[in-house]
Order: C-alpha cells, then sequence, then structure tokens
C-alpha cells in the first residue's frame, strides 16, 4: 500500500510539473510580442509604417573607412 | 555582409520556445513594455532594445553571474582605451574637457559591445538585426559580429582582401576569431587594463606555437635569436591597413558623422612603445591611426593640446600571418632594409613630435649580416 502511495505521488508530482512547463509555454506564445514578432507579415507592415515618420538615423556626411 | 531588411532584423524565430535555457523567459521579462497590449505603438512604450547593456545583470546576470560581475571591464564594453588616451592628449582646461567629452559621447564611445550585440544581434554601430531570429549564440558569427565592426583593418587583412596580399595562414586553416580570442577574454577577467595588450589571457602565439624554441625545431635558431627582439608579426605579418585623420561632427540634421583621409597598405617596423614583460621586444610592427589634433575640431578647437604626448603610429598585431613573407625569406630581407623601418622621412612633420619614441635611428637597424643560418 505505501508503494502506491509513493508511486501515485511521483506521478502527480510529475503531471502537475508537465502541466505547469505546457502553460508556461502556452501563457509566453499567447503574449502580443510573440504574435506579432514571429509574424514576417505584421512585421514588413510595422516597420513600412515606421519607415514613413521614421527620420534617417545616419548622417549622409560620413565618409571613408571607420 | 549582407544587410537585413528592416522586419529581418526583429523576425523572432518560434523556435526559441524550445531552448531549454532562454525559451521560458517572457520578451517583457528583459525587454519590458506591455506584452497584453494589441497596439504595437502602445505595447513598445518604454520598450529596452537592448537590456544588456550598459548593466546586463537584470537580463542575464542570475544565471551568468561570474560573466556579468566581470562584464563592464571587459574592453568590448568600458572602451577603457580610449578614455585613457583621449585623457593623455587632451587639453588640460576643464572647460575644454567636458566639450571634449560631449563629442566622446556622442562618437566615439557610441561603438561597443554588449551580450546582446554579440550573442543575440549584430552590433548597433552596425546597424543591429537578430543574427539568427533572437535564437542566442553561444559563439557569435565572425563575419556578422566581429567583423562587422573590426572591418576595415582586422577583416580585410584575415580574409586577404587587399589586392595583392594573401588571407592569414590561420583563415586558411578555418580559424574563427574566437579560436585565439575566446570568450574568456572577450567577457574580461574583471581587471581594468589600460589596452588589449595588457590583458592576461590576450592571444599568445606560443601557446599553440610553443616548440618553437625546441632544440629540434625547424627555424629554432631564427627564433632563439630574435626572441625579445622583434615581435612575430615583424616576420611573420603582411603589410596591412593604415588609416589617417579622423574628423567628426554633427550634420544638419543633428546627425552624427565622421570623416576619415585616405588609407594606404604598408609594412613599417618602429620600437615597441608598450615594452613590458609580456612585451619585451625591442622591435615591433606599427600601424598607423585615425587620431589627428583637429579630430574633435567642430565640437571644441585645440581639444587635444597634448597630442604629442602619444605616437600616431601605434603598436600592431596585424592579421595576416604567414609562415614565409617577403621580410623573412632570408636574413638579409630585412637586415639592412631601411624600407621596412619606420624613419623619421616616413613620419608627417606635424606628427615627428608625438612619433619620436618608436622612429627607429638609422643606426638602431640591423645590419646586414655575412653568415646566415641554414
Amino acid at each position: 500500500m505505501k508503494y502506491f502511495k509513493v508511486i501515485g505521488l511521483a506521478v502527480a508530482f510529475c503531471l502537475a510539473m508537465i502541466l505547469t512547463n505546457t502553460l508556461i509555454c502556452h501563457a509566453y506564445e499567447d503574449t502580443q510580442c510573440f504574435k506579432c514578432h514571429t509574424s514576417a507579415k505584421k512585421l514588413i507592415e510595422a516597420t513600412r509604417e515606421i519607415a514613413k515618420t521614421r527620420p534617417a538615423l545616419k548622417s549622409a556626411e560620413t565618409s571613408g573607412e571607420g | 555582409m549582407e544587410p537585413l531588411a528592416p522586419h529581418e532584423k526583429i523576425f523572432v524565430d518560434s523556435d526559441i520556445v524550445d531552448d531549454e535555457n532562454h525559451g521560458e523567459i517572457a520578451c517583457h521579462e528583459c525587454h519590458g513594455g506591455n506584452p497584453d497590449d494589441p497596439d504595437w505603438k502602445t505595447a513598445h512604450k518604454d520598450v529596452v532594445k537592448d537590456p544588456t547593456y550598459p548593466d546586463a545583470t537584470k537580463a542575464c546576470g542570475d544565471c551568468h553571474d561570474e560573466i556579468n560581475e566581470n562584464y563592464p571591464k571587459s574592453l568590448h564594453v568600458s572602451l577603457r582605451p580610449y578614455k585613457i588616451i583621449t585623457d593623455q592628449r587632451a587639453s588640460s582646461n576643464a572647460v575644454i574637457r567636458n566639450k571634449l567629452g560631449c563629442a566622446m559621447n556622442a562618437h566615439c564611445f557610441q561603438c561597443h559591445s554588449s551580450c546582446g550585440q554579440c550573442h543575440i544581434s549584430r552590433p548597433n554601430s552596425v546597424e543591429g538585426g537578430f543574427l539568427d531570429g533572437h535564437l542566442f549564440q553561444k559563439t557569435p558569427p565572425m563575419q556578422e559580429v566581429c567583423t562587422a565592426c573590426h572591418g576595415s583593418r582586422i577583416q580585410k587583412e584575415y580574409l586577404g582582401e587587399h589586392e595583392g596580399l594573401l588571407p592569414s595562414i590561420h583563415r586558411e586553416k578555418y580559424m574563427k576569431c574566437d579560436k585565439c580570442h575566446p570568450g574568456d577574454e572577450m567577457h574580461g577577467d574583471g581587471k581594468d587594463y589600460a589596452n588589449r595588450y595588457e590583458v592576461e589571457n590576450g592571444p599568445k602565439c606560443v601557446k599553440c606555437h610553443e616548440e618553437i624554441y625546441d632544440r629540434k625545431a625547424k627555424n629554432v635558431i631564427a627564433h632563439r635569436i630574435h626572441k625579445e627582439k622583434a615581435s612575430c608579426h615583424v616576420c611573420h605579418a603582411q603589410p596591412y591597413n593604415n588609416c589617417s585623420a579622423c574628423h567628426v561632427g554633427k550634420d544638419k540634421q543633428g546627425l552624427a558623422f565622421f570623416k576619415t583621409k585616405s588609407s594606404w597598405v604598408d609594412f613599417k617596423i618602429g620600437l615597441n612603445p608598450l615594452k613590458s614583460e609580456k612585451r619585451p621586444e625591442k622591435f615591433v610592427t606599427l600601424r598607423h591611426v585615425p587620431a589627428d589634433k583637429r579630430t574633435f575640431d567642430f565640437y571644441v578647437k585645440d581639444a587635444l593640446s597634448n597630442f604629442d604626448t602619444l605616437p600616431t603610429w601605434k603598436l600592431a598585431t596585424p592579421h595576416n600571418i604567414r609562415l614565409k613573407t617577403p621580410q623573412n625569406s632570408n636574413c638579409n630581407s630585412c637586415h639592412g632594409n631601411e624600407s621596412l623601418f619606420l624613419l623619421e622621412k616616413n613620419v608627417e612633420d606635424n606628427e615627428k613630435g608625438a612619433n619620436k619614441n618608436v622612429i627607429v635611428p638609422v643606426n638602431l637597424i640591423p645590419k646586414k649580416q655575412k653568415w646566415q643560418p641554414k
């Protein structure tokens, strides 16, 4: 009987760990950050929008080897 | 190096969730922002692009505590040699020094690295962009990280991109930067070094070539005779890139720019300006660096009024090593060959004072040899 209890506890512990890990992964993958940054289509749209308003980042006057 | 499209720079590979070490860290834990906001514009409020610079403690420190402890003193992060050199050349006037500090911040100190800018993305100084969809790279890729910054000198030398010159023999043996510059060196050892040549775990040729002084080794006589007289590069480097006159400023839009004058390929042996127990050689290869008295004139005149305290021909370790070079083909290829040495006539008049300690007086050029080892 004692062995059944120990085995039962071990199985319950493993199940809990697996479920927790799955939930964490799901929580992570469900964020807006992940959804957008893993979608090339969404990123192309966003970066095009940024490019319309964003000023130049590098000066055209730079010349020679750095 | 191929440029990345804007969206490629920030595209995350969904395989990152399978990374057993980093896959469970949610984006906002390092970068901030609001992970639940569906509007990307507001979601990115307070987002930190590189959470590993200047302080990597929050992002990396929990797991990589030892590396994180030494990280601020890594020369790739601290840029301490720049500060020391500029301080030595700078005017003692406090107002001028303050303006010089602002100029350095706008230009020189933008060119640093960080954990993220080696292991996750290309460095910011080459416009960034994930290396491989934000997957963590244990060893940074050579051409997207190392030579992305160290391009005009190291890359061209190492890959043999100068016309008529060969790549380094180490390149031909498929060695990448980390073979000689492993993580331990890059991450720093907690000591505040004044220059890269002092770094205790920096590269040493004899680490791999320890047999060169053995009695039965090939060329043992030449190696023993020249030990402490000439650095390895004096005999084994090919001509290398030299730069001149970097000037910095801001354009009409307020964007920082730099302009450098011509660069040229040359090979010059000079007197060792950094003689030490670790580098005791009398003769070393010297490279002209783009330092100039007027580099910071846009911000403040006469900022480098003590310019002559340091040479503009600096100790160099060209990355284009070959076993056989024109100067080591026989003793008299070098001995008595004035053209290989940095003589007073090779130095610009306005830089003669700065280089007085590295210029080789003609009487110090090794005399031609009658006897030659077999």
